[in-house]
């Protein structure tokens, strides 16, 4: 049915299109993957000034037509992220999560949990941005990343079985990750997995379950076990490849 | 529908970017109609364009032959590489008539979103060029968009220390209403503000 309607959402993606249209790929609050045509929006005089960009949250007017891309109306901005946006490293994961959100959830049905995670993970790469030295901030940046993936996994319904063998049920011995049994996989039932540290177990589990500003801190290598068991969920259960954190 | 010839053409003219079924039959009846003289110049120009432009084998800007006529002109200040997107953003560059240095056109920008990484863009090309020597700087001036950023900032890694690296300066457009302008351009034009 053609009308208006208000919700806030997050540029995932901008296309240039035409002489100086874009257009939009959105997750938004109220109405979850949507995509929107701006017209004149490339215009250096158009009243959406640069706020149609990746990663502006904003406040949006939307025109349902016949067509199958909405048409923005209006845009005010909730948050233009401008830290993130002077930091290259901090654009980068920015965008690898867009692409994840994109991937992982393309349905019209609104879903708070996803949009609201999608816009803590921005605004946490904006916090952090800046900041130099590759090592420490770049380790945290990396496990904020894989954290927002498994939590994402979570709100789209593919989250892994962790509290004990996705095959028997088995609570002790867990030392595999299998995307094929859905989770963790305990000694007798490894076989279809791979190997998981008891560290990348408690990772996961933290991520999952608590808030994301608080991980315990994770070495390399099981953060790329982590890295490893999420790609294998998505493949088994969603069909989706998604691009490394990093 | 129609004869073979006309259905072809509309066929290829509907590859064109923007131009959908009905404009395409609209534009085939109109060449049909139009003298022989400007149909075939039209052919003409294509198969010219395909012929003979390629790209600068230095800078990978259009060039007839094998070097473009800014890298091959004498009076253009070696020592200053402006890096571009795109062949078309050299256009406006040369039109300020501010500009006398050599170009670098990178066939894009970085967008992990759409599977393009480092390694699809000329960056490596450019790092020989500056590792050659004669440069003394480098003017950043990919699309102040989310993507030309990520790639000024890539850029920025890889020839830290080697050059001096310059980014063109982001603010207000000439003509715009402050009143619409977003709050990151408008943080910037506040932070890059000078004296009047
Ligand atoms: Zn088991
Ligand atoms: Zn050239």
């Amino acid at each position: 049915m053609p009308g208006s309607f208000k919700t806030e959402g997050v540029v995932l993606r901008s296309i240039r299109y035409g002489e100086a249209d874009r257009i939009l790929h959105l997750y938004t609050a109220e109405r979850g993957r949507v995509n929107a045509i701006a017209k004149g929006s490339r215009r250096p005089r158009s009243r959406f000034g640069g706020r149609l960009e990746p990663f502006f949250r904003l406040d949006l007017m939307l025109h349902e037509g016949r067509s199958e891309l909405c048409t923005v109306t209006g845009a005010a901005t909730v948050d233009g992220y401008p830290a993130l946006r002077a930091d290259g490293d901090a654009i980068d994961a920015a965008a690898r999560g867009c692409d994840a959100v994109l991937r992982l959830l393309d349905s019209a049905e609104p879903n708070r949990a996803a949009y609201g995670l999608l816009c803590r993970y921005l605004a946490l790469l904006d916090r952090g941005a800046g900041a130099d030295g590759a090592d420490a901030a770049g380790a945290d940046r990396h496990a904020v990343g894989l954290a927002f993936r498994l939590k994402l996994l979570l709100a789209s319904g593919f989250a892994p079985e962790l509290g004990s063998c996705a095959r028997c049920g088995e609570r002790e011995g867990i030392v595999s990750f299998s995307g094929a049994a859905g989770g963790v996989v305990c000694g007798s039932c490894e076989a279809s997995g791979f190997p998981v540290s008891a560290e990348a177990h408690r990772f996961m589990a933290a991520a999952i379950g608590g808030p994301i500003a608080e991980l315990p801190p994770v070495s390399e290598p099981a953060r790329r076990q982590v890295d490893r068991a999420i790609g294998d969920t998505l493949a088994h259960h969603a069909h989706v490849n998604l691009r490394a954190v990093a | 529908m129609h004869p073979a010839p006309v259905d072809r053409l509309i066929a290829e003219l509907g590859k064109l970017p923007g131009i959908g079924r009905r404009t395409a039959q609209r534009l085939a009846f109109h060449i049909l109609r139009s003298s022989d003289e400007d149909a075939f110049a039209l052919a003409t120009a294509i198969r010219e364009v395909k012929e003979r432009i390629g790209l600068c084998e230095t800078c990978f800007n259009l060039a007839e032959g094998p070097t473009c006529a800014i890298c091959s002109d004498p009076r253009r200040s070696r020592e200053l590489i402006c890096v571009v997107e795109e062949p078309q953003d050299v256009i406006p560059i040369e039109r300020t008539g501010e500009y006398r240095g050599l170009y670098h056109v990178l066939g894009g920008a970085l967008s992990p979103i759409d599977g393009i990484d480092p390694d699809d863009l000329r960056i490596d090309e450019l790092v020989r060029r500056v590792e050659a020597g004669e440069i003394e700087e480098v003017v950043i001036a990919t699309n102040p968009t989310t993507t030309g950023e990520a790639t000024a900032h890539h850029i920025g890694e890889r020839l830290r220390d080697r050059v001096t690296l310059t980014r063109l300066a982001s603010g207000l457009p000439v003509g715009a209403d402050l009143e619409h302008a977003d709050e990151v351009t408008l943080g910037r034009a506040l932070t890059g503000r000078r004296s009047v």
